[in-house]
């Protein structure tokens, strides 16, 4: 084995960044040299290269002060850590919140049925389903995952509060609307209190959310959205391809009207699909050339 | 008695020997452990990667700074050149040295008594 299959073999489980790259030759040139001064006071070959290596000590210490990342730790960063983030007492949480919803839905249905009035059914519906879902939607936003960090708690209750106003005001609604015989226009007004502003909260919340993507999410849009922004890889052939749609365009439109007149309408919208048909041609033309050019 | 080289308590100095075997030319890794062999007699005991890690440490804190060499053959060599900060370092580090080994003799001294 030389020197160089060596140090790959030592640092094969870290992930290749261009720092290491450069610490590996570095390390490599100094290595040669050592084993070249050894076996000139008189070591053998494969002597001089044993006791270099010894020389070299440990490696991992050296990849945390490098601050180099094994592969499968950035890779478990990436995507597999999801489950790591649901804790226990969340996990029980939502179990415990799903059997609430459940209980809520079971008895307000058997309670309808039993006493034929809606209200049993609305009033445990609310009371079980409500809370349940109002903790959900807490744990849920303050729940850190592969893509999205945690909401902070504060934020995450004042979603729980605009939700509660939503769930109560439909409630109040629906309960204005059918059991009190009231009809709609109570019901309608009902909403005033409750739904509106709950409404009004929760829509506020969303227009001033802030972007809680983690850094390599942010990363991945950001590339998606450069690439997007160069289909055809220059201006020089995106203007190309403006300048060619614009003139396909024109003639297919050219041709629609013509047609119309000339043979009438039911053979005319033919020039409109050729000219869509012409266009993604073409599109995929641009884009197969660009793909060649990388 | 015999005396033992203390490779920890060298250890301790690892910035310190590195900057200075820095101050009279810019110095290559294989260099800088050689130097430190040669000088101790092949006494110490050193990890290379002690050095690293100490190349990088001075290297982030700016009192080095390292450059690719123009070998033509072979790997290239990536060498070091010291910084005024880092020599000013170095002569800090030197004067602390000197005055705690005279603190040290002192309590030495008072134990022996």
């Amino acid at each position: 084995m030389n020197t160089r299959q060596q140090i790959d073999s030592l640092f094969s489980g870290y992930e290749k960044t261009a720092g290491l790259s450069d610490f590996m030759e570095e390390l490599e040139s100094n290595l040669n040299d050592r084993i070249a001064s050894l076996k000139q006071k008189g070591m053998g070959e494969q002597e001089a290269f044993d006791k270099a290596l010894a020389e070299l000590g440990d490696i991992s210490s050296l990849a945390d002060d490098l601050s180099l990342k094994r592969k499968q730790d950035v890779f478990s960063e990436m995507y597999m850590k999801t489950r790591n983030y649901i804790s226990p007492v969340r996990m029980a949480l939502y179990v415990i919140c799903g059997a609430l919803i459940g209980f809520g839905l079971i008895t307000g249905v058997a309670a309808w049925l039993f006493s034929s009035v809606l209200d049993a059914f609305l009033g445990t519906a609310l009371i079980f389903c409500g809370s349940g879902v109002l903790v959900v939607v807490f744990l849920g936003l303050t729940q850190e995952t592969s893509a999205n960090e945690a909401m902070s708690w504060k934020r995450a209750l004042w979603y729980v509060l605009s939700v509660g106003a939503l769930i109560f005001g439909v409630f109040v609604f629906v309960n204005a609307y059918f059991t009190k015989g009231a009809g709609l226009p109570v019901a309608i007004a009902s909403l005033i209190p409750f739904f509106l502003p709950g409404m009004s909260l929760g829509v506020f919340l969303i227009l001033t959310e802030k972007d809680r993507s983690k850094p390599w999410v942010a990363e991945l849009r950001r590339e998606a959205v450069k690439s997007a922004m160069h289909p055809f890889g220059s201006p020089g052939r995106e203007e190309r391809f403006g300048l060619i749609c614009g003139a396909l365009w024109i003639a297919g439109i050219a041709g629609f009207v013509l047609l119309t007149i000339t043979v009438g309408f039911k053979f005319s919208w033919l020039a409109l699909v050729a000219a869509l048909v012409v266009q993604l041609l073409v599109q995929s033309a641009f884009m197969k050339a660009d793909g060649k050019r990388d | 008695m015999e005396p033992k080289l203390s490779s920890d308590l060298l250890r301790g100095h690892t910035d310190t020997i590195v900057l200075g075997s820095l101050l009279g030319q810019d110095r290559y890794g294989f260099e800088i452990y050689n130097r430190i062999l040669e000088r101790t007699g092949e006494r110490y005991e050193l990890k290379e990667t002690t050095l690293y890690s100490s190349y990088k440490r001075l290297e982030r804190d700016g009192y080095i700074i390292s450059y690719w060499g123009d070998e033509t053959q072979g790997a290239r060599r990536r060498y070091y050149r010291i910084t005024d900060k880092g020599r000013e370092q170095y002569l800090q580090n030197k004067i602390d040295l000197e005055f705690t080994q005279k603190i040290i003799n002192e309590l030495l001294k008072e134990d022996e008594r």
